[in-house]
C-alpha cells in the first residue's frame, strides 16, 4: 500500500471521532480519500489546483482551532513556499503538509514532478519538522503525533519503498517519543573493535543502503545504518552517541547535496565539535530529464549500488593513505 | 454617529498618522491616508455592521494598516503613547501590523495572502471576517485562487474591501497594467459588488448598512495621500514621507 493510503485511512478513523480534523486536497486523489469524501464530506475540502490558496486557507482554519492536513504532490511545496513561510511558519499556524512522491518518486514524470531539493528549502523554515517515513508503519504512527502534538510539519509520503523496511520496523513500538527522536538504528554493528563506517540515509534510499552495507561487510568492514527519518528538532545527543565510535560517516540521499540530509548531519557534527570523516552522497547538481523508472534514474545518476560502493571505497582508501602519512 | 462627527474623527486620525509617520520616517504614509475613512466608518459608525468587539479586521494590505493604530488606541486596545513609539524598539506598533498588536490578527507584509487566510477563518463560520486589500494587490494570482474558493463556499461572512486608490508604486494601475473592470470581474464570481466613494461617510454607511447574503466586496474609490494636498494622487509619494519642515507644517495645518 502507498504510504498516503495508510496515512489517510488512519487519519480517517480519527476524523470520525474528531470533527476538528480537516483534509484539504489540492486536486489529489487516493482510494482512502474516496471513502473519506463519502462518509465525512464536511471534513473534506476540494481546493482545486491552487496550492497558495490551500495553504492560506489551511492556516486560517488552523487559527480557528482546526487540525488541518493539506495533501498534494511533494513537488508543489515549492509553489506555495511563501504561503508556508508566511501564513504558517511566521503566523504560527501549525498544519500538516502531506507531500506524495518525494524526490524521484513520480518518475518518469520528469524534473517538474521531482523535488530533488525539497529537504533543503523546507528545513530552512523556523519551527518546521520534516518527516520521511521509510515504511507504512512510520507513516501510520505519524497520524497520532500530528493530531496530538500540533506543529508545522511536512511529511514526505513514498508511493513505494523497499520491502525490507517493513521487516525492519515490524516489531518496533512506533509511538510519539520514538517519532520525535527522529532516528532509528536499523542495523547496528555490535563489534566495538570493528566499527568502521556508519551510513545515514532515509526513505527510498535505505533499500540501497542495505545492499551497500552487505557488500562492505563482505570486505571485512564493520557497518551500521541509521534511518534519519526526521529533519530538524531531532535528538542530537542520541545521534552523536550512536555515531561517535565510527571513523567514517556516509550520508546517502536522493537530493542535491546542497542543504539536504548530509548537510543537516554535518551541521549537527560541527555544532557538537565532533570530528569525523564524512562522505556526502547525493544526486548530481542538475535536473534530470532522462526517461525511465526511479531505479533507472538513480542508477544512471551516480546512485547505483556500485557507484556508491566505489565512492565509499575510494574515500576510505584516500583516508587510509592520509593516516599512513601521518604515522610516518 | 453622524457624518459630521465621523469627518472630524477622520481628520484627527489622519493627523495622528501624519505625526507618527513624519516623526519616524518609516512606512507608507501615502497608502495609509487613502484607507482612513473606510476604517473610521467601520469602527465608529454604529450603522455599519462591523463590530470591532466580535468581528475580525485583517489587513491584507498591511502597509496601510498603521491607519488603524490611532483608532485602536482611541478604543482602548493599547495606550495612546504607543503612537509616539511607532517603529521604535520601545514600541509595539510596527510598520506592518501583526498579531502581536492588540486588535490585529494576522502577520502582515506579504501581499495576496491575507484574503486566503481570511477565507480559512471565515470557513469555520464562527465570526464575521473583514479583509482590506489594496487595489494593486489584485495583481497577485493567489487572490484569484481564493476568489474561486469564496464563491464556491458562499462565504458571506467574509467581507472584502478594496482600497481603490488607483496607484501602484510606479504610477496609475490603468496606465501600467489594467485592472478594470474590477466590479465586473467580481460580479462574474457571483459577488455582491458595491462601488463607493471611499471618503464619503454616507456612501460607506449605505455600503455597510446590511450584510449581503452572498459573498461580497466593497470597492472604495479613494485618493492616495488624501488630506495632504501636495501628496494627493502623486504616485512618487508611495514610499516617501515628507521631511522638509515647511511641508510637515503645511501637512499638519491641512489636517487640523
Amino acid at each position: 500500500m502507498a504510504q498516503r493510503e495508510v496515512f489517510i485511512s488512519t487519519l480517517f478513523e480519527k476524523a470520525k471521532l474528531d470533527k476538528d480534523i480537516y483534509l484539504l486536497s489540492v486536486d489529489m486523489g487516493a482510494v482512502s480519500l474516496d471513502i473519506w469524501r463519502d462518509e465525512l464530506p464536511d471534513q473534506f475540502i476540494a481546493m482545486g489546483i491552487s496550492e497558495q490558496n490551500a495553504i492560506n486557507v489551511a492556516a486560517g482554519l488552523s487559527a480557528t482551532g482546526k487540525k488541518v492536513y493539506v495533501y498534494f504532490m511533494a513537488c508543489w511545496v515549492a509553489r506555495c513556499f511563501e504561503q508556508i513561510r508566511y501564513s504558517c511558519a511566521m503566523g504560527k499556524n501549525p498544519i500538516t503538509i502531506l507531500g506524495a512522491g518525494p524526490a524521484l518518486g513520480y518518475s518518469p514524470a520528469g524534473p517538474a514532478h521531482s523535488p530533488v531539493e525539497d529537504i533543503a528549502y523546507m528545513r530552512s523554515l523556523a519551527g518546521i519538522e520534516i518527516y520521511s517515513p521509510a515504511c507504512d508503519r512510520i507513516a501510520e504512527g505519524l497520524v497520532d503525533l500530528t493530531i496530538n502534538e500540533p506543529k508545522l510539519r511536512y511529511i514526505r509520503l513514498e508511493r513505494s519503498y523497499p520491502k525490507v523496511m517493513d521487516k525492519v520496523y515490524s516489531d518496533k513500538n512506533i509511538d510519539n517519543t520514538f517519532l520525535s527522536k527522529g532516528i532509528h538504528i536499523i542495523k547496528e554493528n555490535s563489534n566495538v573493535l570493528n566499527q568502521d563506517l556508519c551510513i545515514i540515509s532515509s526513505g527510498y534510499m535505505l533499500g540501497r543502503a542495505f545492499e551497500i552495507a552487505e557488500k562492505l561487510e563482505l570486505q571485512g568492514l564493520g557497518v551500521s545504518i541509521i534511518d534519519l527519518f526526521k529533519i530538524n528538532s531531532i535528538d542530537d545527543k542520541y545521534l552523536l552517541e550512536k555515531i561517535k565510535n565510527y571513523d567514517t560517516i556516509v550520508t546517502i540521499e536522493e537530493q542535491f547535496l546542497s542543504g539536504g540530509l548530509g548537510s543537516f548531519v554535518c551541521e549537527i557534527l560541527a555544532d557538537s565539535r565532533m570530528q569525523k570523516e564524512i562522505l556526502r552522497i547525493g544526486l548530481p547538481n542538475k535536473y534530470i530529464f532522462d526517461n525511465g523508472s526511479r531505479d533507472h534514474l538513480l542508477d544512471s545518476n551516480n546512485l547505483s549500488v556500485n557507484d556508491i560502493l566505489s565512492m565509499i571505497m575510494s574515500f576510505i582508501s584516500k583516508k587510509t593513505h592520509k593516516s599512513m602519512e601521518l604515522i610516518y | 454617529m453622524n457624518t459630521q462627527e465621523l469627518r472630524k474623527i477622520g481628520k484627527q486620525v489622519r493627523k495622528e498618522i501624519f505625526k507618527f509617520k513624519t516623526k519616524s520616517g518609516a512606512g507608507h504614509l501615502h497608502s495609509c491616508l487613502s484607507c482612513v475613512d473606510i476604517l473610521v466608518s467601520l469602527y465608529y459608525d454604529h450603522d455599519t455592521y462591523f463590530n470591532h468587539q466580535n468581528d475580525m479586521m485583517l489587513f491584507s494590505k498591511a502597509h496601510g494598516s498603521p491607519s488603524v493604530y490611532p483608532i485602536l488606541a482611541d478604543l482602548g486596545y493599547f495606550d495612546r503613547k504607543e503612537l509616539g513609539k511607532y517603529c521604535t524598539p520601545e514600541g509595539i506598533l510596527k510598520l506592518h501590523s501583526d498579531s502581536t498588536i492588540p486588535g490585529c490578527y494576522f502577520v502582515g507584509g506579504s501581499l495576496g495572502n491575507g484574503i486566503g487566510y481570511a477565507a480559512g477563518l471565515a470557513y469555520a463560520r464562527e465570526k464575521n471576517i473583514f479583509v482590506l486589500l489594496g487595489d494593486a494587490e489584485l495583481y497577485e494570482g493567489s487572490v484569484w485562487e481564493t476568489l474561486f474558493f469564496i464563491a464556491h463556499h458562499k462565504l458571506n461572512n467574509l467581507h472584502i474591501i478594496v482600497d481603490r486608490n488607483g496607484l501602484g508604486i510606479l504610477g496609475a494601475t490603468e496606465e501600467l497594467l489594467k485592472l478594470e473592470p474590477i466590479d465586473e470581474k467580481f460580479k462574474s464570481f457571483g459577488f455582491d459588488v458595491k462601488v463607493v466613494d471611499g471618503h464619503n461617510y454616507d456612501e460607506l454607511r449605505s455600503a455597510f448598512a446590511s450584510k449581503p447574503k452572498v459573498p461580497n466586496i466593497v470597492i472604495a474609490n479613494t485618493i492616495k495621500g488624501k488630506g495632504v494636498s501636495y501628496m494627493e494622487n502623486i504616485w512618487q509619494y508611495h514610499t516617501i514621507i515628507p521631511k522638509d519642515k515647511d511641508l510637515i507644517k503645511q501637512g499638519l495645518g491641512e489636517l487640523s
